[in-house]
């Protein structure tokens, strides 16, 4: 059975779907006895998540009219 | 979910609509489409380039190159995809001609394990269900944008084409020119060191 840490290591592979059957049985097993692995499994999961939205940005109105202007400057050339 | 994919669909049929239109020659459909993509493509280079004055100038060089490759786009990849490749291209271009300090790889932070491969410290509380909070705290915004901004470059442009753009592996390996498997790794130490900090935010914030 894998450790906490090879499981770790195994995650993006084992969220990507992309895991040899065997060894994601291995994950799963390890997973059923370890509640802290099911928690970082879940807090891994849900990271890109909160990222995306916290780095969602809108771009300043000024900057957003210079660009139309620009673009309308280049484009009719 | 439903109701994102739903919305992503629509957009993507609305983008082709406009699109058909831009190549025709309508240039307000063109900026119809400027006008749907500006955000994000301003986001990810602000990102990537730490920087208000480039995260604009690529902004713009983007939506130029957008619109004078528009006849080429044969609308195989969603144009938000590819408008975002171009941004990031752009980007990187910038980046590797500027030699800035570099946070250091062995910085990054991941979780510790004994000897025996065990977590050293149980996680002290799950948060994952935060993530779906309608307001997203401000401080952990920054917290986040903070972390994010200190990982190394490499690691910096992966996670955010993958993990916030949703570019493909075979797309950033494209861009960056570099190995699916090395981007994979990049990825997954990325996604550990930001786990990392809204693990710390969170469990400082429990001791307030």
């Amino acid at each position: 059975m894998f450790t906490c840490k090879e499981s770790v290591d195994l995650l993006l592979q084992f969220l990507d779907g992309e895991m040899p059957e065997e060894e994601a049985r291995h994950l799963e097993e390890h997973l059923q006895a370890c509640p802290p692995c099911v928690d970082f499994l879940r807090t891994y999961r849900a990271t890109p998540v909160l990222c995306k939205r916290a780095l969602s940005q809108q771009m300043p109105q000024e900057l957003a009219d210079r660009l139309t202007q620009f673009l309308r400057q280049k484009c009719r050339k | 979910m439903a109701d994102q994919v739903q919305v992503a669909a629509e957009d993507e049929s609305g983008d082709r609509r406009l699109l058909e239109q831009a190549q025709a020659g309508d240039m307000s459909a063109f900026e119809a489409l400027v006008e749907r993509h500006r955000d994000k493509v301003y986001g990810l280079a602000l990102r990537m380039t730490r920087s208000d004055a480039d995260a604009g100038e690529i902004t713009q060089d983007t939506f130029l190159s957008a619109y004078q490759h528009l006849s080429e786009f044969r609308g195989e990849a969603a144009f938000g995809s590819w408008v975002h490749r171009i941004a990031a291209n752009n980007a990187l271009m910038r980046l590797r001609h500027r030699h800035v300090v570099q946070a250091a790889e062995e910085e990054m932070k991941s979780p510790e394990f004994n000897e025996r491969g065990s977590f050293a410290e149980y996680p002290a509380t799950d948060w994952s269900r935060r993530a779906d909070e309608k307001v997203l705290d401000d401080e952990l915004r920054r917290a986040i944008m903070q972390a994010t901004d200190h990982l190394p470059e490499g690691y910096r442009e992966v996670f955010l084409l993958k993990d916030v753009e949703g570019l493909s592996y075979e797309q950033i390996s494209e861009v960056t020119g570099d190995s699916v498997p090395a981007i994979k790794s990049r990825l997954h130490r990325a996604r550990l060191a930001l786990r990392e900090a809204i693990d710390r935010f969170y469990n400082e914030d429990l001791k307030r």
